[in-house]
């Protein structure tokens, strides 16, 4: 690969000058004519019983433009799935504390809160239940009529694969609920007009199947349902399937005939908010005495929480990612996706990932110690490796694994701090993930992006892209590709997004895909346009294609820079002629068609993690923090650390501090402060390490990295709590309680 | 109820970005609202509304403060600068440039209030240390970033502001 103009350079990101102006138009400062505030009244009770709403007090506040409940949106349910299927507004009965019962649209949200204090529900309280545990017991409350849902996979031959193990190691790990803790409040506006036409100014990073989520749980026709997308801030995988939201103010609108808005007020992005599935894992793991892994039996307990916004999807996909890192040819999977009266989760970066690696890195380092092992060179032995069919029938291509390994293990100085004295100690954690979207994720077998790009008069482009930029750089890096394949600077790059009526399908951003899948859109439907440039330009300058370069905005004939003639002109030109150079390009994942689960590539990294455990308060300490990430090729590096160094800080508050608190099904922590997310003051340095394999198929080489820096990380941080006092916590958040608890516990024994 | 309270409403006086602005406001009605929904300069972003997320932050006679905090009342007479009240025409403030050069940015929510409170913080301490940056921004929330590049924007302003 030779030297790239515009690929691999720390440029500004596109959509930086707005967002530091204030420029940037979120979803709350766009004003709509006519506007009404609506205001969501919310259960107080984990499970009861619906007995009556009464909106008559409600309706005759003057100022109230609209009043629903669970009658006006009688038998719509948000999602399909096999169980815990949600209606917008409670009907029958409630099954969490923030359940959305009735709506109000009224002239300000001062009226609206006020005419919801007006609603009266009569309830009557059902047992509820909020440990998983007591959920897969028989006889336990039931939540849904269909009940829990089971997954299970298999791949190999486990029973006889751990006969042939000399050594089988069983332990049960435990993580707990995360908050995405987007900082932007969730809302959205809706107006029906008097057609039947539906305008959604809402939050989706999957902008085209939220679209078709909307309009099947609305029965209505595409044609009908436009989704506009602002600036998002923040996202995080919580704002990637439908909630109740969007279809309450779609009937408040309806009924009011204006346009309603709806933002989170205060704590309510806690209180219904979607968090990280909290989970059980039980993993038995059977090895050789020389540390080939060969055998794994997985069992998972996911808490879905009370509805099954995406528990099932992600309990499935646990089931492939128990296999793949390390390659365990034998793997036994058992998930059960249990209800409980709670705050229900959704999606949150890594999905799934996170959970099932603390367990598996963790007891990697058991394994190790069992057999007196580096935890390195038991992973190098194991180490995946590029051209790897993993049992699920993905092939790996490329993998930056081992390279990542070795960097991040160096850079913390490995060697001369590792089972040392004192009450410092080193730990490594290491990951693998989809670098490219999941074939199926949207339904349908398919992956894909569809992009548009058109040349302005002036050598400017219009690249129109269903991807969502939510912060984590789509925007700037579909910029980068097109400014490099046609030779112009990603300045000349307008880019067309967030809008379902002028932009073309793509799936969105899920599972690390838009840089692998939209960024090949983009690469491929540019050097279409580039070859019609260069067509046009040969005639103008009397020279072969193949004699031609589009660089610095201009094609020039090779060798000879003077003979050259600007984009511009060439543009001009083709305008006047009425010949608009365009490209388009539909790019689906070329694992087509392999199994449904499966990535067309694989992102691959390790965290190497230095703590101090204090001796008497047991406060952990984080000294240093690397993180190395094959991601292919880094299209723009500063972009990328800036993932990497994002993700790392929400692992090491997954880690150590972040936890959603239930009492009685009441979130007891419901804001930043109690919940205890990480500040400036609580980072530690964080060295990020680019590792570029480059991918055989990835636009440049290049893969996804968004979700990554948070999947290692908390199981790095437990190892190196091992290395530093001896004690292995098995659960998350790793507090001081926890270490305490387990140093006494040592001592007597 | 609040309509029954309209009596209350009083006329405050106080400069924005430079610009005298009156307007009537309720005695509850937050700084914040009042710059959003009154004065439309909605650059200063609403979140948590409880002084704990900091991106609402706008500098208040020269401190920076959480708008959701202070009443509007309370400023009158007072002098406040918001995120629209940096960039002169086209030309960014120096810690505008290095958030965009520096990957300070990502999604962007809480970028105006880091903005602020890292300008209130240089123009107090222009040699301000790490420790300084740190606590600054100590207040404002970031989900995105994990700060490595917010606290690197910051230093690289003091650097363009020395030049």
């Amino acid at each position: 690969m030779g030297d790239f103009l515009v690929i691999g350079k720390r440029l500004p990101r596109v959509d930086a000058g707005g967002k530091v102006t204030g420029n940037a138009i979120y979803l709350a400062d766009l004003s709509v004519s006519g506007m009404l505030h609506g205001r969501i009244l919310r259960s107080p009770h984990p499970h009861a019983k619906v007995l009556s709403v009464d909106i008559s007090s409600a309706r005759r506040l003057p100022g109230v433009r609209a009043v629903i409940t669970g009658e006006d949106t009688h038998g719509i349910r948000l999602w399909k799935r096999p169980s815990g299927e949600k209606p917008p507004l409670a009907e029958e009965k409630v099954r969490f504390v923030g359940e959305e019962v009735a709506a109000v649209a009224a002239d300000s949200e001062d009226i609206a809160e006020e005419a919801c204090n007006l609603i009266e529900v009569k309830y009557e309280e059902l047992p509820a239940i909020f440990d998983p545990i007591e959920g897969v017991k028989p006889g336990a409350v039931n939540i849904h009529e269909k009940g829990n849902i089971h997954i299970s996979k298999s791949y190999g031959d486990v029973d006889r694969a751990f006969r042939e193990s000399d050594y089988i190691l069983e332990d049960r790990f435990e993580t707990q609920a995360q908050q995405p803790c987007c900082l932007e409040p969730k809302g959205c506006i809706a107006h029906v007009d008097q057609l039947g036409h539906l305008t959604l100014w809402g939050m989706s990073q999957i902008l085209h199947p939220y679209r078709q989520m909307l309009a099947d749980a609305l029965a209505l026709p595409l044609t009908k349902v436009r989704v506009i997308q602002l600036t998002l801030g923040g996202s995080f995988g919580e704002r990637m399937f439908m909630d109740s939201m969007p279809v309450i103010a779609y009937f408040l609108s309806k009924q009011a005939g204006r346009p309603v808005r709806i933002i989170d007020r205060g704590n309510e992005s806690f209180v219904a908010g979607r968090m990280r599935y909290p989970m059980v894992i039980d993993i038995k793991t059977g090895v050789k005495k020389d540390g080939t892994l060969l055998a794994r039996q997985v069992k998972v307990i996911a808490d879905a929480g009370a509805y099954d916004n995406s528990c099932s999807v992600c309990v499935h996909g646990i089931g492939t990612k128990c296999t793949y890192l390390w390659g365990v040819p034998n793997v036994k999977y058992d998930g059960e996706v249990v209800f409980t009266n709670k705050t229900y989760g959704s999606n949150v970066r890594g999905f799934g990932n996170p959970q099932i690696t603390f367990a598996i890195e963790s007891q990697m380092d058991m394994i190790a110690e069992r057999l007196n092992m580096d935890i390195r060179d038991l992973c190098l032995k194991n180490a995946n490796y590029e051209g790897q069919i993993i049992c699920m029938g993905s092939k790996i291509t490329s993998c930056g694994q081992k390279e990542c390994l070795e960097k991040a293990v160096e850079a913390i100085d490995w060697r001369e701090k590792r089972k040392k004295p004192g009450n410092r100690g080193v730990g490594m954690a290491s990951f693998m993930h989809t670098g490219g979207g999941i074939r199926g994720m949207a339904g349908g077998d398919c992956n894909f992006s569809d992009v548009f790009i058109k040349m302005n008069q002036d050598g400017t482009i219009d690249l129109s892209s269903g991807a969502v930029e939510m912060g984590q750089g789509t925007d700037t890096m579909l910029a980068q590709i097109a400014a490099e394949e046609l030779g112009i600077r990603t300045e000349d790059v307008n880019l067309v997004t967030g809008d379902t009526s002028t932009t073309p399908m793509c799936l969105g951003a899920a599972a690390c895909r838009e840089t692998f899948i939209a960024g090949n859109a983009v690469r491929i439907a540019a050097g279409e346009m580039k070859r019609k440039l260069l067509e046009v330009a040969s005639k103008v300058l009397g020279a072969s294609l193949d004699n031609l370069v589009a660089e610095g905005s201009k094609v020039y004939v090779k060798g000879n820079a003077d003979k050259s003639v600007s984009i511009a002109r060439l543009a001009t030109e083709c305008y006047n002629k009425g010949e608009i150079i365009a490209g388009r390009k539909c790019y689906d994942d070329p694992t087509r068609p392999a199994m449904h689960g499966g990535a067309p590539t694989y992102g691959f990294g390790t965290h190497a993690i230095e703590v101090e455990v204090d001796k008497e308060t047991a406060r952990v300490k984080v000294l240093n923090c690397v993180a190395a990430h094959d991601v292919g090729k880094a299209i723009n590096p500063m972009i990328v650390e800036g993932q990497i160094e994002g993700g790392v800080v929400q692992g090491l508050g997954y880690a150590l501090s972040e936890c959603l608190v239930w009492e009685k099904g009441v979130i007891k922590n419901p804001n930043l402060q109690d919940y205890k997310a990480l500040y400036s003051n609580d980072i530690p340095p964080i060295i990020p390490i680019i590792v570029e394999s480059n991918d055989c198929i990835g636009p440049y080489g290049a893969k996804g990295v968004a979700e990554m820096g948070a999947i290692p990380t908390a199981a790095a941080i437990a190892n190196a709590i091992y290395d530093a006092v001896g004690v292995r916590i098995k659960s998350l958040p790793i507090t001081p309680e926890k270490i305490l608890k387990a140093l006494e516990q040592k001592k007597t024994r | 109820m609040r309509r029954d309270y309209i009596v209350c409403e009083k006329e405050i006086e106080f400069k924005v970005n430079g610009a005298t602005y009156k307007t009537r406001v309720y005695p509850w009605d937050t700084l914040l609202d009042t710059l959003r929904e009154k004065l439309h300069l909605t650059g200063t972003k609403k979140s948590c509304e409880e002084g704990e997320c900091g991106a609402c932050t706008v500098i208040l006679d020269g401190k920076a403060v959480c708008s959701c905090l202070v009443l509007a009342i309370e400023t009158n007479g007072h002098e406040i600068t918001t995120i629209e009240g940096l960039a002169v025409e086209s030309n960014f403030h120096p810690i505008q440039d290095a958030f965009v050069d520096n990957g300070g940015v990502q999604c962007g929510f809480c970028t105006p209030g880091m903005i602020m409170s890292s300008k209130a913080l240089l123009d107090e301490k222009p040699s301000a240390n790490e420790d300084d940056i740190k606590d600054a921004i100590g207040g404002n929330f970031c989900r995105c970033t994990g700060y490595v590049k917010i606290i690197e924007s910051i230093k690289a302003a003091q650097a363009i502001s020395r030049r």
